[in-house]
């Protein structure tokens, strides 16, 4: 790596600043409870398109957030500026705030000391890496393109943040996080491929090997015929399963599921999906970004979520939970969803054994049309393919989709073992990619 | 030592930058203050105050750009953050292929002031939470309602922007909005109305002129009504858009389009590109002779119009369509030369202080009329009237869309009966917008807008207002937005 020559950041807050911060906080405060978090990060990102840079920043923030309760009236206000005299303010601040508060029916004081479970999220080598990693490992991706004639877009992206939650109560998490993530878009002609990445470490994004997947996706889209809508078997690759499944995920609140206003309502403990379907939460995984706490400073832990098809869990609030007697809120920020069974050893294995079927790279604009069973709407992007007799035969134009994933995975004819899954539109994931019977493609695009 | 000023920290960063033999440099400071008061079910479920400063730095340097920004505002932390924007600049200069050369643009000394009639900041919050419990109680007193929401949003921006060309200009800027929702439940179906304002440059005068207490009654009636509602049957149907439900397909299928650093490709890998290519600029039948889209980012009051783009560029007001053809882009300084233009049309814009400036949507408005809207439902044999936001996706080139809607009336022999649910449209831009018929005239006219425009990487939210009348569609198909129709 070439050294830029810039001087190096500032520290970030490290736990004994952030203890002192939080101690600070807690003596001007005259709330019957107080609470502080931390959120203070560096990173920067090197964008390019059409071969080149085309952005390069950075960006250094720090934000201290008080929450302060008298009784069960609470107030928040933020800042970031962190001299004393500006906490002081922002204490003062988020008092005036809950003074002026009505009473909320479902307020709970900050929660005790927790023990937390240290996992992988900080790694060395994102922690010092900077502006010049990142410009080396795009125009490495960039380099790639221009030798195929192809033309570029992407981002690197790193970051590290110092995290903290602390409350009167003796509550105390802290921990370092880096992030690093990767994605191209490579454009032959009118066609398309993409890849992404992403990784606590930045030297496991694979740029290369991402780089060369979305050349070949893009070199393989060239002259994509017209198939008409309607319902075909898919062969969903790993973003594109994450991108259903992300919504599978948000939409499995406690709060929504009692109140009748939730896809799942009145079916917790029933058989939902596919019975090989397992989804847990797995916050130690060296390839997930898990994270040690919840922003109410909560410990994550692994968790079944789906178990064989069948809806184990969902996601509290904590008032939900005391009301519904859950002893610990499980989190999910670290999913993993796997089948039962015979898997297929890759993607390519899973492609020759699908017969006739379209081949879906990623899905793009997901949006909800119907809440009620989850029906969702959004576009093939970036390598849409027509598969027949367990090979890819040409490119087809995109298509919209109008389907529910609950619908959709009721059967899964054939799957792989999980593998990483990131897009635009979601966090990270390990999923497989699996062969659906069925799904519903509404309409055709012009490309 | 007298504490510095912003003028003071600006002067030391275009000092550094101009020793640094960069071509071009610019630095925003931004103080930005933000309450959003949020109720669920009959109660306040968080009020939050927001106070964010910082500053970013933007720096050209032989046709490759940099930027770096920083919450610390210190006499070490800015030259610091100025040095790192040359550094990185330097690197994106020595892999360029392309040298970024800017477009002209005169040199500004000003200042931009918000008017508000009642500052959002100074109405009492116990007023403002009284609001919103008294609103989610009068949506929830109709039967049938099972859950509610209302919430309050006020944002000011005291910024100033100073390049090393010479223009220094000084904002300050303020924005609110307010909405309620109420959801139904009948027959294990549920569905929801909404009414807000929308996102304007104005103070708290905006959320008394609402009304929220006349409107929950209504909007609590129409989520009843909307959940007991037939659903759709499939088919082609002339639609008659509400201005709140244009403002998102004006948005969606010309907005993004219209930006010419997507049509240039520079948003590939993420927000997309565009169908609408510079080869079609003046000559693409984009609609038909009755649609005009005007971009205005100086019409008072509305999210685009802040005097000045972060590129220290003037508002201005443009033509993007003009009766059906294609004539005009959103650009900044440094994409308008790429199609000849001798002036950025100043629609380059961050969301904060750590953003870098892209090109945004600019204020993109459908022009008026003749009709009145029961003319234009009038002339409608089967057909579906709809308001305001629901489902909305378009695919990365802006052309395959789907829209749903917040409510739907059935249209029949030019009379608007009963509600609909599940409308669901779909349809392909240009042929879309070259089905329109009928726009109503000028007293019909309303403005919707956006602050939460996805776009750029890192992720950036993008504020704009885009004001219609009602207009018609002919034979739009409709498919229904559940199950498997």
């Amino acid at each position: 790596m070439t050294p830029t020559g810039a001087k190096p950041w500032p520290k970030m807050t490290s736990r004994e600043e952030f203890q002192f911060i939080a101690e600070l906080v807690m003596a001007c405060s005259t709330a019957d409870h107080t609470q502080v978090t931390l959120h203070d990060q560096d990173g920067g990102t090197a964008r390019f398109a059409n071969n080149q840079m085309i952005q390069n920043v950075n960006m250094r923030r720090g934000a201290v957030a008080v929450t302060a309760a008298f009784g069960a009236r609470q107030g928040t206000a933020s800042t970031t500026d962190f001299t004393a005299g500006a906490l002081r303010e922002t204490v003062k601040r988020a008092e005036a705030i809950a003074r002026l508060s009505p009473e909320d029916p479902e307020y709970l004081p900050p929660a005790g000391p927790q023990v937390y479970n240290p996992g992988p999220t900080a790694r060395e080598e994102t922690l010092a890496a900077g502006p010049a990693v990142r410009l080396e490992y795009a125009n490495e991706a960039i380099g790639q393109c221009r030798m195929e004639n192809l033309s570029a877009a992407g981002v690197v992206s790193s970051s590290r943040a110092s995290v903290g939650v602390a409350a009167g109560t003796g509550l105390l998490a802290f921990e370092e996080r880096t992030e690093a993530r990767f994605s191209i878009t490579v454009q032959a002609g009118d066609a398309t491929g993409w890849a992404s990445s992403a990784h606590r470490s930045i030297d496991r994004l694979k740029v290369q090997e991402r780089t060369l997947s979305a050349i070949h996706k893009a070199t393989l889209g060239v002259e994509p015929q017209e198939l008409p809508p309607g319902r075909y078997r898919v062969i969903l690759e790993p973003a594109a399963v994450a991108g259903l499944w992300s919504w599978i995920i948000w939409t499995l609140d406690a709060k929504s599921y009692l109140k009748n206003t939730s896809p799942f309502a009145g079916k917790l403990n029933e058989l939902i999906l596919d019975a090989g379907l397992s989804l847990e939460n797995c916050p130690g995984h060296a390839d997930l970004l898990g994270v040690g706490f919840t922003a109410e400073g909560l410990p994550s832990a692994a968790s079944r979520w789906i178990h064989r098809g069948v809806l184990r869990q969902l996601a509290y609030d904590r008032f939900t939970a005391q009301a519904q007697q859950v002893a610990t809120i499980p989190t999910i920020e670290a999913p993993r969803l796997s089948l039962e069974g015979a898997a297929a050893s890759s993607l390519a294995q899973l492609v020759k054994s699908a017969g006739r079927a379209i081949l879906v790279t990623n899905f793009w604009y997901l949006r909800t049309v119907n809440p009620a069973d989850l029906t969702l709407t959004g576009m093939t992007r970036d390598g849409t393919f027509l598969v027949e007799n367990g090979e890819i035969v040409s490119a087809v134009k995109n298509f919209r989709f109008h389907e529910s994933p609950l619908r959709a995975f009721q059967r899964i004819e054939a799957w792989t073992a999980p593998m990483e899954a990131v897009t635009s539109e979601t966090g990270k994931m390990l999923v497989p990619a699996v062969v659906l019977p069925e799904f519903h493609f509404s309409s055709v695009t012009r490309f | 030592m007298p504490t510095p000023s912003w003028q003071d920290f600006a002067d030391l960063a275009l000092k550094r930058i101009a020793s640094s033999g960069a071509e071009y440099g610019d630095i925003r400071l931004v103080h930005s203050t933000a309450q959003s008061i949020r109720g669920e079910d009959r109660r306040i479920a968080s009020i939050r105050d927001t106070d964010d400063v910082g500053f970013g730095v933007r720096v050209l340097y032989r046709g490759g750009w940099g930027f770096a920004a920083s919450s610390i505002l210190s006499l070490e932390e800015v030259p610091r953050v100025a040095d790192l924007a040359i550094e990185i600049a330097k690197g994106s200069a020595s892999i360029a292929i392309e040298h970024v050369a800017l477009a002209r643009e005169p040199v500004h000394r000003d200042r931009v002031v918000t008017p508000v009639r009642i500052d959002p900041f100074t109405v009492p919050l116990g007023q403002k939470a009284d609001l919103l419990l008294a609103t989610m109680d009068a949506l929830q007193a109709q039967s049938g309602v099972v859950r509610s929401a209302a919430e309050l949003w006020a944002r000011r921006d005291r910024k100033l922007f100073a390049s090393t060309e010479g223009t220094r200009v000084e904002f300050d800027l303020v924005a609110s909005s307010g909405d309620c929702t109420a959801t139904a439940l009948s027959d294990g179906r549920f569905a929801s109305r909404s009414f807000n304002t929308p996102p304007l440059r104005r103070g708290y005068e905006l959320i008394e002129e609402a009304e929220f207490l006349k409107q929950a009654p209504r909007v609590a009636r129409e989520a009843v009504e909307k959940v007991q509602a037939p659903a759709v049957d499939a088919g082609a149907y002339d639609l008659v858009l509400d201005p709140e439900h244009l403002s998102l397909t004006m948005h969606e299928s010309c907005g993004h389009p219209s930006e010419l650093d997507r049509a240039l490709g520079y948003e590939a890998n993420y927000a997309g590109t565009s169908f609408l290519t510079t080869d079609k600029l003046g000559t693409f039948r984009y609609g038909s002779t009755h649609v005009t889209l005007v971009a205005d980012n100086t019409e008072p009051e509305t999210l685009a119009a802040t005097g000045y783009d972060d590129d220290g560029v003037a508002c201005q007001k443009w033509d993007i369509v003009r009766e059906g053809i294609f004539t005009g882009y959103c650009t900044n300084r440094e994409v308008a030369p790429k199609i000849g233009a001798a002036r950025s049309r100043g629609s380059n814009r961050a969301d904060s202080w750590g953003s870098v400036p892209i090109v945004r949507i600019a204020n993109i408005g459908l022009e008026p009329g003749q009709a009145t809207v029961e003319q234009l439902i009038a002339d409608v044999r089967r057909g579906i009237y709809i308001e305001g936001h629901g489902s909305y996706s378009i695919d990365q080139r802006r052309y395959n869309f789907q829209f749903g809607g917040d409510a739907f009336w059935l249209i029949e022999n030019g009379k608007r009966t009963h509600m609909l649910r599940d409308v669901i449209y779909h349809g392909i831009t240009p042929e879309f917008w070259n089905r329109c018929d009928g726009v109503a005239d000028r007293s019909h006219r309303q403005r919707y807008g956006f602050i939460t425009c996805g776009k750029g990487q890192p992720g950036q939210s993008g504020w704009m207002t885009h004001a219609a009348s009602h207009a018609r569609f002919r034979n739009i198909q409709v498919i229904r937005g559940e199950g498997r129709a």
